[in-house]
């Protein structure tokens, strides 16, 4: 599913150099300077996790940083808001089932 | 430990403008925000703003970002991907996800400007991936160009239903409907009137109530409401959507200023729980200020009003400068924004503050002239009364006036005016067309503001009425380029119809006709290649790749023949039919190979 938009009659989007980050193990394209929910969502993926009592689907609700419904596992850590956390090359990027596994 | 004299706590417009009005005054400054870049909110406005000049009236958000960040001086630092986390008696912390640590501030004065956040509402399955605040779809879309969806159900018609809705049809998404749950549009008319004449319906009196799917949004069904706002049975009908956008308001932002110690009171005017503050922008604590929707949900000029109040004050205790005149001429501003009819809500809500604002008159009804048959004049359709005056700041003739207060209407003369446009292309409302009656050889000309993909010069459309509702041909007869990007397209239709035509259609083909099979190539991309001066058929096959599939152009040179004879205006038996080489018919290497050899044995 393509969801980019590369022409826009105001705005001019310049994105930054390519990037590759690893969902679930799939690499997927994405560019520098954008969140991690962007490019999943650029790339189709609407279901970020799973919710902790009765595990139901949960993806990006607010996109800046304040519902926390976007969290997922970013490289082994939990709970990381995927919506205000940039991409990195080659960033592995998880669903997260529940309360994933906290660092203490 | 990072001592600042004055700390800012959300850099969007009011906490940028606060920081700007004290840094210029020497008032060393650190603003701390969690996103990405500073700029709040403001960075995904792709609108032109309402107000004056003053205030960056015409100008899009983002651009406003832009020019506040630019004008910030060395007495500033930003903290981004910073946020505050507690206010406590001797500090406040803060965690900079960057370097992944706390870092603790030490200021001697404080505003929080931490905004507000969206309002969720209770259907079934709201959910669902595919439930969205309008503002995260409004960030995805334009602050990182992704589009979460492509058939989208508004929920909430007011401003920022609509204003998202007009965006998310300039990205490329159809917006099924908007619901509203009242008897009538809850935002600016004409922020109505631009989704309106794209054929979007605003259906009133409705709501959602379920999202249908199983890992996300596959439908949505809405349901009439009663005047107590109850579901009215057997009134539901399903829509095929793949998002939903919530936008039924906002609410502020106010823990870090209630975990400061800031009283808070229940004004539902304002949007909720608000902290209190006196008309200087300060809390019951001294040193503490809020500004902007955390101080009770409005839009963004009167956030940068705020913000800047705010900054004076602070300015005038942190450097003891006298600024009475620049904090009362603010103010004054404020004033004369919160005048008019559509804040009537943070009028009332504010009183609960003891903070009085006066209605100021407006002229709310123009007995506009007759636009004068034969010449090239606006009309103007803005008949509600906000803030906003660059048709009169721009219009280089002063046939405009917005006379007194700003929430005025305006007045047009037609005697001054000379038919140039620039109304047209500022008007943040996009709500000025011009027409000129009886052109010539029984036409009108309408022009429409245009913020979309631009039609060309001598093309045909379809001309739609102000509710998107077909009403003749037309004609693209000229387009006016604006560095603002909201460009001129003039129209020609029948004589008669340039009162109603607001609009148009392009007479967009799905592009999947086909001519060419094997190569997959379809009569616009063969239209587009002749656009781009490939106009024989050797050109297009190079170019193209046209006819030199498997069937070896079997199929598509005659057509593709025909195509060009109808763009370039030529007979098909002047243009060349093109070379016919061997094979005939697509050979394996190994065949010709087994085959007789006649030659060079």
């Amino acid at each position: 599913m393509h969801r980019r938009i590369f022409s826009h009659p105001i705005l001019d989007f310049k994105r930054g150099k390519p990037v590759k980050i690893y969902f679930e193990g799939k690499e997927i394209q994405a560019y520098e300077g954008e969140t991690v929910a962007a490019a999943l969502v650029a790339n189709g993926i609407d279901v970020f996790g799973e919710s902790y009592k009765r595990n139901r689907p949960r993806g990006f609700y607010c996109a800046i940083g304040k519902c926390s419904s976007c969290v997922m596992i970013i490289d082994g850590e939990s709970n990381v808001r995927t919506c205000i956390t940039p991409v990195r090359e080659g960033m592995k990027v998880a669903r997260q089932h529940g309360r994933g596994d906290p660092k203490w | 430990m990072v001592e600042t004299d004055f700390l800012v706590i959300g850099g969007g417009p009011a906490g940028l403008s606060a920081a700007l009005e004290a840094s210029r005054r020497g008032v060393k400054t650190l603003v701390v925000d969690e996103g990405i870049e500073a700029g709040g909110q403001l960075l995904k406005q792709t609108h032109k703003f309402f107000g004056h000049e003053g205030f960056y009236a015409s100008v899009r958000g983002f651009e406003i970002a832009k020019e506040i960040l630019n004008s910030l001086g060395d007495n500033v630092d930003i903290l981004t991907m910073t946020t505050v986390t507690g206010v406590y008696e001797d500090v406040i912390t803060a965690y900079d996800r960057n370097a992944d640590k706390m870092i603790e501030i030490k200021p001697r004065f404080t505003l929080i400007a931490t905004g507000a956040s969206e309002r969720f509402i209770q259907f079934e399955n709201n959910d669902l991936p595919g439930v969205y605040g309008a503002g995260a779809v409004q960030t995805l879309m334009n602050q990182y160009g992704v589009l979460p969806g492509e058939r989208v159900l508004m929920i909430g018609s007011g401003n920022i239903g609509l204003i998202v809705s007009y965006q998310l049809l300039q990205a490329g998404a159809e917006v099924k409907a908007i619901v509203e749950i009242a008897n009538k549009v809850g935002g600016y008319e004409v922020h109505a009137n631009k989704i309106k004449r794209f054929g979007v319906p605003i259906i009133l009196r409705h709501t959602i109530k379920k999202v249908v799917g199983d890992q996300r949004v596959e439908g949505a069904i809405i349901v009439e409401v009663d005047d107590e706002f109850n579901e009215i049975p057997g009134s539901e009908k399903e829509l095929a959507v793949d998002t939903v956008c919530i936008a039924t308001g906002l609410t502020p932002s106010i823990e870090i200023a209630a975990m400061a110690g800031v009283e808070l009171q229940y004004i539902p005017e304002l949007g909720g729980y608000v902290p209190y503050r006196d008309e200087n922008m300060r809390t019951n604590i001294s040193n503490l200020f809020i500004a902007g929707d955390v101080s009770g949900i409005e839009e963004a000029t009167t956030a940068m009003i705020e913000g800047s109040i705010a900054g004076l004050v602070v300015a005038s205790e942190c450097k003891k400068l006298d600024l009475t005149e620049e904090i009362a001429s603010m103010k004054k501003e404020l004033s004369e924004f919160r005048s008019g009819p559509f804040s009537e809500k943070v009028r009332s809500g504010l009183k609960k503050f003891s903070i009085d604002y006066p209605t100021y008159s407006y002229r709310d009804s123009v007995q506009r002239q007759e636009p004068p048959k034969g010449k090239l004049v606006p009309v103007i359709e803005c008949n509600q009364a906000i803030p906003c005056n660059p048709c009169q700041t721009s219009c280089p003739t002063g046939a405009i006036t917005v006379s007194g207060n700003i929430n005025s209407l305006p007045e047009i003369d037609y005697n001054k005016c000379v038919g140039c446009g620039v109304c047209v292309m500022k008007c943040p409302g996009l709500a000025i067309f011009m027409i000129q009656e009886n052109a010539e050889n029984n036409t009108d000309v309408v022009v429409i503001p245009w913020e979309f993909a631009l039609p060309e010069k001598g093309e045909a459309v379809i001309a739609l009425d102000k509710d998107g509702e077909p009403v003749c041909e037309g004609e693209i007869f000229k387009v006016v380029k604006s560095s603002n990007k909201t460009h001129l397209v003039y129209l020609k239709v029948p004589t008669g119809h340039g009162r109603s035509v607001r609009n148009f259609a392009r007479l967009q083909r799905e592009d999947n006709r086909y001519v060419c099979r094997c190569e997959e190539i379809t009569e616009a991309d063969i239209e587009k290649a002749i656009e781009q001066g490939f106009t024989d058929f050797e050109e297009l096959r190079r170019y193209l790749r046209l006819g030199m599939g498997p069937c070896g152009g079997r199929t598509c040179r005659l057509n593709a023949l025909s195509i060009l004879a109808r763009k370039t205006g030529k007979k098909i038996s002047e243009l060349g039919h093109g070379v016919f080489r061997p094979p005939a018919m697509p050979i394996k290497f190994e065949s010709l190979l087994k085959g007789e050899k006649s030659h060079g044995e």
